[in-house]
This record gives structure tokens, sequence and C-alpha cells, in this order.
């Protein structure tokens, strides 16, 4: 077992990789009652075109099917697993995102047994025609649901309008319609394609012993027996760098218009420290450039054109990333005018120094020794780090690295006119606000 | 848990020193009665305090300064509880042991003085400009309940079963009472929230409970001030319809259903109230989850909670919007199994576990902590959580089944698409 000391964040790290490729990280934090789980495999929405394990020919899943996979991975012969944690008193859960899908628990007692049956319930296991079947009404309410909350509409709509090919245009959770071409079949080939140990990662943190918690692991793993480690050959489509719909409205039953702008980036293929030093410089440039201190923030707010709703993010993973801007607005024509402009004046004039850099560093340091108090950032945080090859504690020495100049040049990756959208939604014309 | 120092009369200073945090975490609470206008007045108030002040007469120059201060977080916010409101200023910043610098701290508290007491004013009233556009975002907040509709139907329900009770008064008041509210009452507000309103004061993270204490003394100088009388007008009148289906354009069925429960947080068997929520429809292995959910297949949520300051318990389903009576009948076939104390060991004992652990839990967080003593602050002193603990394991199936059947179910809202679209 590997033992990391970060001096300066107070905090120690332990680690192994197994003998079946599992990677094995605890995290103990002083003074907390809970521990906290994960356990998260590198398969995601956008996993959905492979080679299954042990075939030659590359195959492509229903919309939708890893997020299904989540959901009937908790149903078992015996009954529910919900049920088996409640009785340990842990409260679980999981999600899936475009990347991911991660199985989760905290407790605050039985640690040992809620992360044996963390571990046994996503190692074994069990689909039926008949609960795979049951599952889809529960599926189609899911989606219901979203399809009425204008916010993910917005989020997604925007996706839509950027990616052309990539398979992050496809909704997370798949439609209706897509989901109820899943048998039990696909679920099986999907899952001993993508939960094969070496494609996962195990995160406790907590209230936790690091040695006897590794060697439970340890013990648990033996008694099972996995197939060899193989890499799993994945096939994403040519994505061009230009957006795939330039301008798009939804109507929808909302009080007041809203907007994103969003912008694709341009270097996709980034992994490791190049990932990590690009991804903060970015964020740091858009912080400078649409943050709460920013002049585009104060002259948007004063002019009415952002409310409280107002927000901006950048996000970027293997294959596919995005910018995005935008707020609830009575003048989304307005508003996405105004941020385009914004980004067209930082391409032709930088406005940016060493104090706005200093300034905005000190602020994302300290952002990340907040989140270090919550043992759900860490670990989902760590995961997703590791799945790209970065670090999470190497965030504040890279952040330490950075120059202006890193901050020009991520920006620069991310600003091409030809790579920005937008998408709106607006209210039914009959209930126009005045 | 925590340590508390007096400052004045209806002034307190809670400070829990721990080295558990990285941060250090503080919070002023201002406690007035709540009434609809009060609720408007004080969220346009929360608002303009924290946009800027005297020191820091624009948005940009305060957010700014808290950049510097390694991005120390600082917001004001509406709440209510039961009777009261609450105003509350919060601020997070990082220990200064972990940064390369020293004072952060009384930076900090120096900012958070500014705020309260150094508003950003001209002719004895708030800058005209940063109030009106106050106002103004606060009745954007408000509007915007609109666009989620889970949240919009349950406050359809409460306004229509419970009109001005305040279970139905939402924290950020009305948009009819803030278009009302004018600079001069505003500033009026304000006075009375600094020189009237009971004030508690909470600090969580690795600071010696004087050093908060004697910094607030000389700085802020707060006054003795009476504890705002409990008005016990929490009557409940019988609604005048009891079920009530309203359309708009969306695709799902939205279920809310209103029941009444003489049992209140101040009553003795409150713990009995969570122990009946948790079993019907408070978690994964609920009645309520097991049955609609994963038996019918019929819902992706359906969950029930306790709104114990009323005395109310909600039950809310994302459903078919054809499936409306199929749902009602089946939600109260599991209320009718409770009554009956048709209640497994299983169910009972995993609610007991999954009840602790929340609460457990929960304290792994300074806002947690701060959360939970200033809730429980009028039942004991001293909060720890097997003072909830010890009930819980007391309580019967018994318990459970009596209390169930107390409840009655008051209003059934059912917000759905529009009937024509509902077959397309």
């Amino acid at each position: 077992m590997h033992k990391v000391e970060f001096e300066q964040l107070d905090e120690t790290l332990y680690h192994e990789k197994l003998e079946n490729g599992l990677e094995v990280f605890i995290l103990p934090k002083k003074g907390f009652s809970k521990t906290f789980a994960t356990f998260t495999t590198k398969y995601g929405s956008i996993d959905n075109h492979f080679v299954p394990r042990g075939e030659k020919e590359a195959i492509k899943v229903p919309d939708g099917i890893a997020h299904f996979l989540e959901h009937k991975m908790f149903e078992k012969e015996e009954g529910d697993i919900f049920q088996q944690f409640s009785k340990q008193g842990a409260s679980a859960n999981a999600y899936t995102s475009f990347t991911r899908t991660a199985y989760l628990f905290s407790a605050t007692g039985q640690v040992n047994e809620n992360i044996e049956t963390l571990l046994d319930f996503v190692q074994e296991p069990y689909f039926t025609e008949q609960t795979v079947e049951k599952e889809k009404g529960i599926i189609a309410q899911e989606i219901t649901m979203y399809d009425d909350q204008p916010d993910w509409r917005l989020y997604f709509g925007i996706i839509e309008n950027m990616y052309k090919n990539h398979p992050v245009n496809i909704d997370i959770a798949g439609t209706v319609d897509s989901i109820q071409d899943i048998t039990a079949e696909h679920l099986y080939t999907c899952y001993n394609t993508f939960y094969h140990p070496s494609n996962m990662v195990l995160f406790v943190v907590g209230a936790v012993d690091p040695e006897g918690m590794m060697k439970l692991v340890k013990e648990n793993q033996d008694r099972k027996t996995f197939e060899d480690v193989e890499e799993i050959e994945r096939i994403f489509p040519e994505e061009p760098l230009e957006v795939a719909i330039k301008e798009r409205v939804l109507n929808m039953s909302v009080q007041k218009p809203k907007v994103f702008v969003g912008i694709k980036p341009e270097k996709m293929d980034l992994q490791g420290e190049e990932m990590l030093k690009h991804e903060l410089a970015a964020e740091l440039a858009f912080e400078l450039l649409f943050g709460r201190t920013s002049d585009f923030y104060h002259h948007a707010y004063e002019k009415n054109w952002i409310d409280e709703s107002y927000s901006f993010d950048y996000s970027l993973e293997n294959g596919f990333g995005y910018a995005i801007i935008g707020s609830d607005t009575a003048e989304p024509e307005t508003l996405a005018a105004e941020i385009k402009h914004t980004i067209a004046n930082a391409v032709e004039k930088w406005p940016f120094g060493q104090a706005d850099l200093d300034r905005m560093r000190r602020k994302k340091i300290g952002f990340f020794l907040r989140a270090l108090n919550s043992p759900e950032y860490i670990a989902n945080q760590f995961t997703r780090y590791t799945f790209n090859g970065m670090n999470l504690f190497d965030v504040v020495p890279t952040l330490e690295q950075i120059e202006v100049a890193d901050l020009q040049k991520a920006f620069s990756l991310v600003s091409a006119e030809s790579q920005q959208s937008m998408f709106s939604i607006l209210p039914p014309e009959k209930k126009e606000v005045q | 848990m925590f340590e508390t120092i007096r400052l004045a009369k209806g002034v307190n200073v809670h400070v829990n020193e721990t080295t558990q945090f990285k941060t250090i975490n503080i919070s002023i609470k201002f406690k007035d009665k709540l009434s609809k206008e009060k609720a408007s007045a004080r969220s346009i108030l929360a608002n303009v305090l924290q946009h800027s002040n005297e020191v820091y007469p624009s948005h940009t120059a305060l957010r700014m300064v808290l950049d510097d201060l390694y991005g120390t977080s600082l917001y004001m916010d509406s709440s209510k509880r039961g009777n009261e409101h609450i105003v509350s200023l919060n601020v997070e910043t990082v220990n200064d042991q972990y940064l390369s610098e020293e004072g952060v701290l009384e930076k900090v508290l120096n900012l958070m003085y500014l705020v309260l007491f150094k508003p950003n004013t001209e002719h004895g009233l708030f800058k005209e400009s940063v109030f009106l556009r106050e106002k103004n975002a606060v009745k954007e907040r408000i509007e915007s309940i609109f666009d989620d509709k889970t949240r919009y139907a349950q406050q359809r329900m409460v306004d229509l079963a419970l009109p001005e009770h305040p279970a139905s008064i939402p924290a950020n008041g009305s948009i009819e009472e803030v278009e009302k509210i004018t600079n001069e009452k505003l500033m009026e507000e304000y006075r009375t929230m600094i020189e009237s309103n009971e004030v508690e004061i909470y600090a969580v993270g690795d600071v010696k409970p004087e050093l908060i204490a004697d910094y607030i003394r000389d700085y802020f100088h707060f006054t003795d001030r009476e504890k705002p009388v409990a008005v016990p007008s929490m009557e409940l009148k019988k609604p005048s319809q009891p079920r009530v289906a309203e359309f708009e354009d969306m695709k799902q069925g939205k279920l809310h259903m209103a029941f009444f429960s003489p049992v209140t947080f101040r009553d003795e068997k409150f713990p009995v109230m969570q122990l009946l929520n948790g079993v019907f429809g408070g978690y994964a292995h609920s009645k309520l989850f097991v049955n609609i959910r994963e038996k019918e297949s019929m819902a992706y949520y359906v969950s029930s909670s306790y709104s114990s300051q009323f005395g109310l318990m909600f039950v809310l389903a994302g459903i078919d919007g054809k499936l409306e009576e199929k749902a009602v009948k089946l939600i109260l076939e599991q209320l009718e199994e409770v009554k009956k104390g048709n209640i497994t060991d299983v169910e009972f004992g995993q609610t007991k576990a999954l009840l602790t652990n929340q609460l457990t839990e929960a304290l792994d967080s300074a806002r947690g902590q701060i959360d939970i003593y200033d809730q429980y602050m009028e039942l004991t002193e001293d909060f720890e959580p097997d003072y909830l603990i010890s009930r819980w394991n007391k309580v019967t199936k018994e318990d459970i089944a009596d209390a169930a059947k107390q409840l009655s179910l008051e209003m059934t809202y059912f917000l759905s698409g529009k009937e024509s679209e509902i077959d397309a």
C-alpha cells in the first residue's frame, strides 16, 4: 500500500492497485463520524459504440443503456439492495454521467459490512427480461420529469447544438422510445465489457482505518474470480470543430426566457498534467471574463440582462468539452450578443494581467480548500481526475505555476466564432411576458 | 458541541471550536415574526446588504475583496421556521493555517461588520439604484418558482389549502408585497432587524470562542432586545375544496397531498412522527417507494415529508397524467397499512438506523451543525445526537400506528398537462 502525504493540506492518501486491476484509494478524515465510499466504473452514456469483451466486431447499443444498467444493478434475486444498505444504516445511491457510473453510500456505522455490500452488489449482476421490463415504467417517468425541467432542457439543448456526431449529444437517460429496445442481454454485454475491476476505482473517505480497510477490500476481491485484464475498445465518431447548430429556440412553460451561449473547445484530447493545466487556466480565464467581479457581470446585472439564475461553467472530458454562459433573461438576444461581444473583445485584446491572475488564483485555492471539507466532493472529483490521468491533490501546486500567458493560451482554444452556439427557451407566445 | 456566550439580552454567540474542518464558518441569524410583508421586505434587505456597503460601494468592489481573502464566501439569505422569519449572514473562510498569510479571520469579521452596520446609503436611505435593482431581483426569484413544476405545485397546494397560514408564506414573500416595499419602509425594517431582532451568532472551526465573542462585542454593539413573542395562530381551517386539479404545458403529472397531524415539533410525540414518515414514505425502503415505484413501476419519485413546525405531512409523486386516481388510491392504501400497524421489523429497524445515520452524518458539516443546533435550541440547551436517538429507540410500532390514525387528508392537488395534450 502506498502512502502519500500532502503536508500543506494536512491530508494523507493511501493507494493500491490490486491484482485484478482495481484501483483503491483511502483518505481518512480526522474528526468525521461518517464514511463515504464510491465505486465507479469508467463507463457513461457516451460509451454506446464498442467492441464487447471477448468479441471482435463493434456494436451500437440503445440510447440510455448505461443509466438503465445503473438502475438494474440494485435489483437482485433476493430483493432490492437498497434494503440491505438501509438495514446496515447506510444511505445508498448511484448516478450516471456522460463518462462515469458511480455507486455510493454514506454510513456512520457498520462500515465494513457496507463496503462488502457495495463491492458485492456491483460485482454480481442479475438481469432478467421480467425485471428489465418492469424498470421501463420507472425510467420513463424519470425521463418525463427531466423533460419538464426547463433548466435541464436548456443545458442539454446547448450541448445538442454544439455536437454534431459525438454521443455527448444524446441524453444520458435516453428517450422513452429508446429504452423500450433495451434487453437483459444488452445489459450483460455492457456489464461484462465495462465493469471489469481494471476499469473501476474504489474511493473510501472519512472515519476509516486505512490498513484494516485495504485488507478487507483485498480479501473481498481475492474471494472472487475475474477474467483477465483487457483493453476496452471504444469507438467515437469524427467531430468537426465548428458547432452543429448556431442557433435554436424551444418553447415551453416558463415565466421568462432563458438563454445559454455554448463554446466548444479546440483541443479535446488532453489528459494528465496537460489537461489539468489547461482546465485550470481556462477556468481562471472564464472566471475573469464572466465571474462576479467581471466588467461583463457588472454591466449585464445593472442593465437587468441577467438575474440570480446567471451561471457560467467550463467542463472538459476526453473527447468533448464546453464552456456555457447564460441566464434567465427578458432579453435573450441582447444577452447572447453581449456574451459573444465580450469573447470577441478578449480575443482581440487580452485584458488581464498579473494582479487579476493573483486574485483569481487565491479565490481558486480557497475554493479548493473549502471543498476538502466535503467527503462527497473528494471521492467524486478524485475519481474523475483519476480517469483522466490527473491527481486531485495537484490542483494547488498546478495553480501556483500558472502564468498569465497560460490563461490567454487556454482561452484562445475556446473562443472562435465558429465554435459558438446559442440556445434559448421562450414562453409560449400567448403567455409572453411584457 | 457549542459553547454559548451571552453578549446582551437576546444576543448570543455559540462557538464550536474544532479542527475537523479546513475552514471557519460564521452565521449571524436575525429572527423576527413571520408575515408576508416582513418576509418580502427582509428578502430585499438581505439582497441590498450583501450587494455593497459604505467602504465597498459597488458589487464588484466587495466581491474583489472577498476573492482576495482566498475566495471567502459571503452571502445573506432569507428563511422561515414556524412563525419565525430568519435573515442570515453566512461566511466561510479558509483557516489561515493552510495559507501563507495571517489575519484573514479579522479581515473577514470586519467585512461582516461593514455588511451589517455600514450599508450603502444616500440621504438617509439605501442607494436608490441598488434598492430598485435588488427589489427586482427578489421579484424575479419568486417568479422563477413557476419554472420548477414540483416547487410550483407544492406552493399552489399550500396556498389553496392553507391561505394566510405561516405554512404558505414563502420565505421570500410575495410579488404583491415586494412591489409595495418603499425605500423608506426598507430602512425602517433594517433598523428593526439590527436593533430589536433576536440575534444568534454561530461559529464553527479552529477558533477560540472568546475571540469571536470579544470581536463582536467590541465592534458590533448589539444592545438588549426582547425575544419576539411566539404567535400561536396556527389553526388549520378545512380547505373549501379538498381536491384541486390545474393544468400547465407539461408532460408529467405532479401529485401533491397534504395531511394534517396534531403533533408538532414541540410535542412529546414528535419523534414518533419522524419514524412514521420514514416508514410511510421517507426512504427507499418505505411503503410508498417499495409499492408505488418498485412494485407498480408508476413513478420515479414518490415520497412523504413531515413539516414538523406546522404538523403537516406531505406526499409528492411524479406520475403519468392519467393515473391520478390510481395513485391516490395506492397511497391511501399504504397509509391504511401503517394505521393497522402492519409494519415489519425490517421496516421499523431500517427507519431507526437511517434516521440515526442522517442525523450523525449531518453533523459532519459545519452548516449542518449550525442548522441542527439552531433548530433544537428551544427544546434542549446543548443538543447532542443522543437527544433524538434515545427517543427514537423508545418508539413502538403501536405508537406509529396511533400517530398515523391521527392524520387527516386536507387536500389533494394535481398539476398536469392540458387535457387535450395528455393523449398526444
